[in-house]
C-alpha cells in the first residue's frame, strides 16, 4: 500500500472486501464501518469474531467475506486471535507458508465484547503485545439481543433494561486501552471514511495490537430512520460527542476537531433513545448535564468549545 | 379453536398485529395465544407470529402449520422459498396480502385454493399514518376476517400501542387507519372457536455428529447468493441529468452495491439494496429520489 495519505472519497480504494446479501439491519452503521475497514486491510486478513450483532454475517451456508472467519464466544475474541497468530507465526518459521501468504489477525466484537466482557481478555493480548488488529462497532448497548444497557451506554439513554434513561456515564474504554500504551489506538466514525482510511494506514507500520473504536448509528436500538445513520454519525463528531483521535504508545493527539461545535442536543434529539429527554416536557437538568460532560471532555485537552 | 399466521418482514409489525388481534378476541372474553418467531436475521427479515384463539381451553403449543388464516403482510414473501407464507393453507382457510393487486390475479399466480382477500395496506399506511409499519392494520384487517367487533379492536389497539407509541396524535391516526381497513373487508364465515384436543405425541429431535452440526463455509463471498433486495418498501433512483458523479453515495452505501456504471454513473443492485435510502439522503445535489418498490408493478422502468 502507498504510504501517501488518502485525501477525499474518490481516493478510497475500489476493491470491496466486504460483500452484500448479510442479514445486518438496513441502514447499519457498523456495516458501513466494517466495509471501509476492510476495504483497507485488504483480503489476506482472519477475522476472529465475537458473538454479538455480525455474529450473522457468516451464516452458513453464506458468507460475505473473501477471507477466513473464526466464531468465538463472547470474552475470548482476543484469546482466539492469539492462537492464530501463534498458528500462522509457527508455520512461517517452519517455511510451510509463504511470507506473502501471512494474514492480518482482526479481532471484531460490538461493544458488549469489548466494554463489557471480553474486556479482560483483551487487556492480556495488549500486554503480551499480541501482534493484531481489534475493530470495536460500539452502538452504545446490547444490540443483537434486542438493546439492552452496556457499559458503553451513554447517561441517560433509553435501552431496554434502562427504560428511564442510564444513570452512569459511558465507560472510557479509550482511556482503559490507552493504558496499556498499545503502538496504535484510534477512534474512528463511518461518517469519515477518509480519516478512517488514514488511520489504518498509519497502523500498519506498527507490529503489536492496532486497536480501533466505532460508534456506529443502530438504527432499530437507536430508534432513529435507516436514512439517518451517516448524518447521526457526522453529528456525533460535529457536536463534540464521539472524538476522533488517535494514541501511538500512549500519546493522544485528536485528528479532527470541528471548528464550532454544534450543541450537543442536535444530536440527541434526532433518536428515539433520548426522545424522553424532549416529550412530553423537556429535562434541562439532563440535558444541560450531557452538554457538560461533552464540554469537560474537550476542556481537558485545551480545547475550548 | 381458530389459528391464525402472520408473514412479515422484521420492523414491519407482525409481531404486533398477531398480539392486537389476541388481545381484541381476549376482550371478546376468548382465550388466547400470541407468540413471535424470528431466526437469527434482522429488520426486513421475513418473520412470522401466531395466533391462537378459542372459546375453551388451548391444549396446543408451538407454531402453526396448518393456520385457518394467513395474513402475508408483504407481497415479495409469497415467492420467498424460506418464508413459504402459503404452506399449509387449505380450502377452507383465508390467505389475505397486502397488494394492490386482485384476489383473481393472486389466485392465479400462486395456486391458492383458499379464500384470498387483497388491501394495499402499504399504501393506507403511508397516506394515513405516514409510515410503512402495518402492525394496526394488519391486526385490523385479521379481526375483521375473523369476525371480532369494531370497539374491542379498537380497545386493542390503544391497549397495544399506548405501551410502545408515546405520540397520541400518532396513536390517533393509527386507530383511525385501523379502522378504515377494518371497515374496508367483510368478515368471513369461519368455523367455530371450540378448542380441539389432539392426541398425544412424542417429539424427538435426532442428535447430530459434531461434523455435521458445526459446518465450514468453503466459498468467498457467497452471501451475494442472498438476496435482500424485497427487504425495502423505496429504492434509490438516480437521475443522470443532475448528478456529478461525486461518489458520495458509492462511499456512504452500507451494503457496499452501488457501483459505477460504464459511463460513471452509479447505479444500484436492486437485488441488495435493502433500502436504507441513506444515498437519497446524502446526495449533495439531490439526484436521488425514493420510489416504491419492489412490486413490480409500481417499479418505474424509465432511465434504466
Amino acid at each position: 500500500m502507498s504510504t501517501e495519505p488518502i485525501r477525499s472519497v474518490k481516493d478510497l480504494p475500489q476493491e470491496e472486501n466486504l460483500f452484500p446479501g448479510t442479514a445486518a439491519c438496513a441502514g447499519c452503521g457498523g456495516l458501513l464501518t466494517l466495509r471501509h475497514c476492510l476495504k483497507m486491510l485488504g483480503e489476506n486478513v482472519v477475522i476472529v469474531n465475537a458473538a454479538g450483532c455480525f455474529t450473522l454475517l457468516s451464516i452458513y451456508p453464506f458468507t460475505p467475506f473473501r477471507s477466513s472467519w473464526l466464531y468465538t464466544a463472547m470474552a475470548c475474541a482476543p484469546a482466539g486471535a492469539q492462537g492464530v497468530r501463534d498458528a500462522l507465526d509457527i508455520l512461517l518459521e517452519k517455511g510451510k507458508i509463504d511470507p506473502e501468504d501471512n494474514l492480518k489477525v482482526v479481532v471484531l466484537t460490538g461493544d458488549g465484547a469489548a466494554y463489557d466482557m471480553g474486556l479482560s481478555s483483551t487487556s492480556g493480548a495488549i500486554y503480551r503485545n499480541l501482534d493484531f488488529y481489534y475493530i470495536c462497532y460500539d452502538n452504545e448497548a446490547y444490540g443483537n439481543t434486542g438493546f439492552q444497557e452496556s457499559a458503553s451506554t451513554p447517561f441517560a439513554s433509553r435501552t431496554k433494561t434502562s427504560p428511564a434513561g442510564k444513570g452512569s456515564v459511558k465507560k472510557d474504554l479509550f482511556g482503559i486501552w490507552n493504558s496499556h500504551k498499545p503502538p496504535y489506538l484510534a477512534t474512528i466514525s463511518p461518517a469519515y471514511p477518509v480519516d478512517l482510511a488514514n488511520k489504518f494506514k498509519k497502523a500498519e507500520q506498527y507490529k503489536g495490537p492496532k486497536l480501533f473504536i466505532s460508534l456506529i448509528p443502530c438504527p432499530p436500538g437507536w430508534s432513529t430512520d435507516p436514512s439517518h445513520t451517516f448524518k447521526l454519525a457526522k453529528l456525533a463528531v460535529e457536536t463534540g460527542f464521539w472524538a476522533l483521535k488517535e494514541s501511538v504508545f500512549g500519546e493522544v493527539e485528536h485528528t479532527y476537531v470541528p471548528e464550532r461545535f454544534k450543541p450537543v442536543e442536535e444530536y440527541l434529539k434526532e433518536q428515539g433513545r433520548f426522545s424522553h429527554l424532549f416529550s412530553p416536557v423537556r429535562k434541562e437538568e439532563q440535558l444541560g448535564r450531557v452538554q457538560e460532560m461533552v464540554n469537560e471532555y474537550w476542556e481537558r485537552f485545551g480545547i475550548l468549545l | 379453536m381458530l389459528k391464525l399466521r402472520f408473514h412479515g418482514r422484521g420492523g414491519q409489525g407482525a409481531k404486533v398485529a398477531s398480539r392486537t388481534v389476541g388481545t381484541a378476541a381476549f376482550m371478546e372474553g376468548c382465550n388466547v395465544q400470541d407468540f413471535p418467531l424470528y431466526g437469527a436475521e434482522r429488520r426486513g427479515a421475513p418473520i412470522s407470529a401466531f395466533t391462537r384463539i378459542a372459546r375453551g381451553q388451548i391444549m396446543e403449543r408451538g407454531v402453526i402449520p396448518d393456520p385457518d388464516v394467513i395474513i402475508v403482510m408483504d407481497h415479495t414473501l409469497l415467492s420467498d422459498p424460506q418464508a413459504a407464507p402459503l404452506s399449509g393453507s387449505n380450502k377452507g382457510g383465508v390467505v389475505f396480502v397486502n397488494t394492490p393487486e386482485s384476489p383473481e390475479q393472486l389466485k392465479a399466480d400462486y395456486d391458492i385454493d383458499a379464500l384470498v382477500i387483497t388491501l394495499d395496506l402499504t399504501k393506507i399506511g403511508l397516506d394515513m399514518v405516514g409510515s410503512s409499519i402495518l402492525s394496526t392494520l394488519a391486526g385490523a384487517v385479521a379481526s375483521r376476517i375473523i369476525g371480532i367487533g369494531e370497539d374491542s379492536l379498537k380497545d386493542a389497539v390503544e391497549k397495544e400501542l399506548s405501551g410502545i407509541i408515546a405520540d397520541r396524535e400518532l396513536l390517533e391516526k393509527n386507530i383511525e387507519a385501523a379502522l378504515y381497513c377494518f371497515r374496508s373487508l367483510e368478515p368471513v364465515e369461519m368455523k367455530t372457536l371450540q378448542s380441539e384436543h389432539g392426541k398425544s405425541t412424542v417429539i424427538t429431535m435426532p442428535f447430530e455428529r459434531a461434523r455435521i452440526s458445526s459446518p465450514a463455509i468453503n466459498a468467498a463471498a457467497s452471501s451475494i447468493l442472498k438476496q435482500t433486495g424485497n427487504w425495502k418498501v423505496f429504492r434509490p433512483f438516480w437521475d443522470y441529468d443532475v448528478c456529478n458523479k461525486c461518489m458520495i453515495c458509492v462511499s456512504r452505501c452500507p451494503e457496499g452495491c452501488i457501483s459505477l456504471n460504464e459511463e460513471g454513473f452509479p447505479s444500484v443492485d436492486n437485488e441488495h439494496c435493502k433500502g436504507c435510502l441513506i444515498c437519497v439522503e446524502e446526495c449533495p445535489k439531490k439526484a436521488i429520489k425514493a420510489v416504491r418498490g419492489p412490486v413490480p408493478d409500481q417499479v418505474e422502468v424509465t432511465g434504466e
